[in-house]
């Protein structure tokens, strides 16, 4: 089953730095040759919001206000069950320190 | 959060590289996999009260690992624990240990002193840590009988002294098939699912498919191993495209592309790349890739490459030439050469006994009748398809396919007029049996539909040649007696012209010391071979023999209480006997060819729990061994 992992804002994210990138890199790499890893990237902050009311589709830049819910990077993972999908988000936080996500499961196609 | 799935999902994720780790310092993968369950045991015990540990993968290599060593320490014999770590301090530095570890024992979880069925139920069991509930439910058989399959295939690796090492590269080559044999099986297992109603099980498909993963990732060099990653990958994209609303299978021309999932397929095309870059002839795995990575990159059905895709098969056919791959390139050709083109490869396999009941030829055959416009053929065809298809809802597709083609009156049609031919009240029970048997194979062959007037005596001297072409002429000249008196009764066309009578060797008459010689023929079923030589041996009665159950046998002893005595045997039975037992426990141990029917249920006692089939009666037993021999089986009491 696939499973969307995605991380939101704290403002209290830690500094990304070497290290980090290494082990990050390592750990990516390891998902991506187990077959796990089906997908990730970050996300520009803010982006372009689009409103459709009656027929009228409005469409509006960024930023918004709500920009702390904001998503800001991630992961899609094709898992055996929610329990391996929230280890392995245990492992990302391992590295990554401090922070905030959401796992949920995705249907379809 | 449920604790227990935790550490199932945490036990999934390691326990393949912790046995591997084991494995290397006990040299016994057995030992190995029961000291990583001691560590998942200790794991449910203490975690409720401790918690989760933060990384509980080492956690639980760390138990396992200081099993191992006390294991190690406490081994009896000096020079063995010796022995052990000089091995151990001999070792070649390696780069990365525990990557190779799992590689090693993968090579040795598919050994090829193991049958390829053992080879998937431990590949699944200590590289995808598999429960053997898991894997008996995705292979619809008993967890008793995965459990033994495995315990056995453990004891077999320890006596033939597999080695934990990777083969030479001399080896190399057949080592990696098996490998790949056995992923793939999984694979297929879960893909085509051959019985039952659900048309995938999509578990067995996925694990096949991290299977898949973890061998690229460990041996990158092999060419064949992202063929088979590739062929997978793509084929698994279409999963959710491959069945309609009502579980029924969708062909892959009529299928909705959109539903393709393409992040799939793009990894598909990554690893055919990759295969494609380590260049060298390209093998089956790689061939069946490119055909399915040519489907995948066409828009529509419409726009399918059939010319590339024929091509490939003509490639493919010289490296895996079996019924299936050349069925498969008819049905390429048809589409790239036209309707007769295919036709008539596929009429070149249509006297492959391995193909004689695989439903795919008639359902194909079907198709391209019906393109050229030979629609009673082609009915008639998809009726036979769907009467020998396992699966619930590919039957339905394929009979609805027959339905969508008008039928032409055309008199009687065989299975109704066979029915008839058996009703008759002047045939004694043996004779309807035995006449059922030939008519049944002729129905089956050439489907119950097909109207009386329709079979020519070349489709029945076709059927003849492929189901009885190897049997014993007084079987063949059986069999035709009984068509020559089926097609008298009904006033058909001789149908039996162009099926010569046999010569029939003089009736042997068996001396009793010619006896040990009959039983000794492998044509013969095991079961009746134990049977024999079980009564052989012990001179006891046939009924006492044929009264055994599962859990009477003392192996170890050869004997088993009968009455108030007891059956012994000797060295033949006691060879034969664990082929025949074949990991049941209990019930009878000659057991009926099949299930009873419901209105004639036997006993409680006479019933094999795990097969649900019946006991041997007397009268099939001694009807067996006359047809062998033309003798009675008391005959093989005397000495």
């Amino acid at each position: 089953m696939r499973y969307l992992m995605t991380t939101l804002p704290t403002g209290d994210e830690p500094e990304f730095n070497e290290q980090m990138a290494a082990e990050m890199g390592a750990f990516i790499q390891e998902l991506t040759a187990s077959g796990a890893l089906l997908a990730t990237g970050g996300l520009e902050p803010g982006g372009v919001l689009l409103t459709s009311k009656d027929g009228d589709v409005t469409v509006t830049d960024g930023p918004f206000a709500e920009a702390k819910e904001a998503v800001v990077g991630f992961a899609l993972i094709d898992v055996r069950s929610k329990e391996e999908a929230i280890e392995l988000s245990k492992r990302f936080w391992r590295i990554v320190g401090n922070g905030k996500g959401i796992i949920q499961q995705v249907f379809g196609p | 959060m449920d604790l227990a799935r935790t550490i199932d999902a945490v036990w999934k994720l390691e326990s393949a590289k912790i046995i591997a780790a084991l494995t290397r310092l006990v040299h016994d993968v057995g030992l190995a996999e029961e000291m990583a369950q001691d560590a998942l045991v200790a794991a449910l015990e203490q975690w409720p009260e401790s918690g989760v540990p933060d990384n509980p993968g080492a956690w639980l290599t760390a138990i396992a690992k200081r099993r191992a060593i006390d294991h190690i320490r406490r081994s009896q014999r000096l020079e063995e624990k010796q022995e052990l770590l000089a091995r151990e301090l001999e070792r070649p530095p390696e780069p990365e240990p525990e990557r190779d570890d799992v590689l090693r024992l993968m090579f040795m979880s598919c050994h090829p002193s193991l049958p390829t069925e053992s080879r998937a139920a431990l590949t699944l069991r200590l590289l995808g840590g598999l429960t053997a509930a898991e894997i008996a439910r995705a292979f619809l058989t008993s967890e008793a009988v995965i459990t033994r399959r495995i315990a056995e295939a453990k004891r077999t690796l320890a006596e033939a002294g597999a080695a934990f090492e990777l083969p030479e590269s001399g080896e190399l080559a057949g080592r990696l098939s098996s490998v790949l044999e056995v992923i793939y099986l999984v694979y297929n297992e879960g893909y085509s699912a051959t019985s039952g109603d659900d048309l995938m099980r999509p578990g067995l498909t996925l694990e096949a498919l991290r299977l898949g993963h973890l061998l690229a990732d460990l041996a990158p060099g092999e060419s064949e191993v992202h063929g088979l990653l590739a062929l997978m990958e793509i084929q698994e994209s279409r999963a959710a495209a491959r069945t309609g609303p009502d579980g029924e299978p969708v062909r892959l021309h009529e299928q909705n592309r959109g539903l393709w999932d393409r992040l799939r397929v793009q990894r598909g095309f990554a690893a055919m790349l990759r295969a494609r870059a380590i260049g060298g002839p390209p093998g089956p795995y790689l061939l069946q890739a490119a055909i399915a990575v040519t489907h995948a990159q066409s828009a529509s059905a419409e726009a399918t490459d059939w010319a590339q895709i024929a091509a490939l098969y003509d490639l493919l056919v010289r490296v895996l030439s079996t019924p299936v791959v050349r069925l498969n390139r008819a049905v390429a050709v048809g589409m790239a050469r036209g309707p007769a083109a295919g036709l008539s490869l596929v009429d070149e396999l249509l006297a492959d006994p391995a193909l004689r009941d695989y439903h795919l030829l008639p359902g194909v055959r079907g198709d391209l009748l019906l393109r050229l416009g030979r629609d009673v053929e082609a009915r008639r065809e998809f009726e036979r398809a769907a009467a020998l298809t396992r699966n619930a809802a590919e039957r339905a597709f394929l009979l609805r396919r027959a339905e969508a083609i008008a039928p032409v009156a055309a008199g009687p049609l065989l299975g109704e007029a066979a029915a008839s031919f058996l009703a008759r009240e002047d045939l004694d029970a043996s004779t309807v049996r035995s006449y059922g048997q030939t008519l049944r194979r002729l129905a089956v062959s050439l489907g119950e539909r097909v109207p009386l007037s329709e079979i020519g005596s070349a489709d029945v001297a076709r059927v003849f040649a492929v189901a009885w072409g190897g049997a014993a002429a007084r079987t063949w000249n059986r069999h035709r007696a009984a068509l020559r008196s089926f097609a008298s009764w009904t006033s058909t066309v001789d149908l039996v012209a162009e099926v010569a009578r046999r010569v029939e060797e003089p009736v042997e008459i068996v001396a009793v010391q010619g006896i040990d010689a009959l039983l000794d023929r492998d044509d013969v079923a095991l079961r009746e071979r134990v049977l024999w030589w079980m009564l052989r041996e012990s001179g006891a009665t046939v009924k006492a023999v044929l009264g055994l159950g599962v859990e009477d046998l003392d192996l170890d002893d050869r004997r088993a209480p009968a009455g108030t005595g007891w059956v012994q045997w000797r060295s033949r039975t006691a060879r034969l006997l664990p082929g025949l037992i074949d990991g049941r426990s209990r019930g009878p141990l000659f057991l009926a060819d099949r299930r009873p029917g419901p209105g004639r249920m036997p006993a409680p006692g006479d019933l094999c729990p795990e097969t649900g089939r019946g006991r041997l009666s007397y009268e099939r037993a001694e009807y067996l061994f006359k047809q062998a021999s033309g003798m009675t089986l008391r005959a093989l009491r005397q000495r």
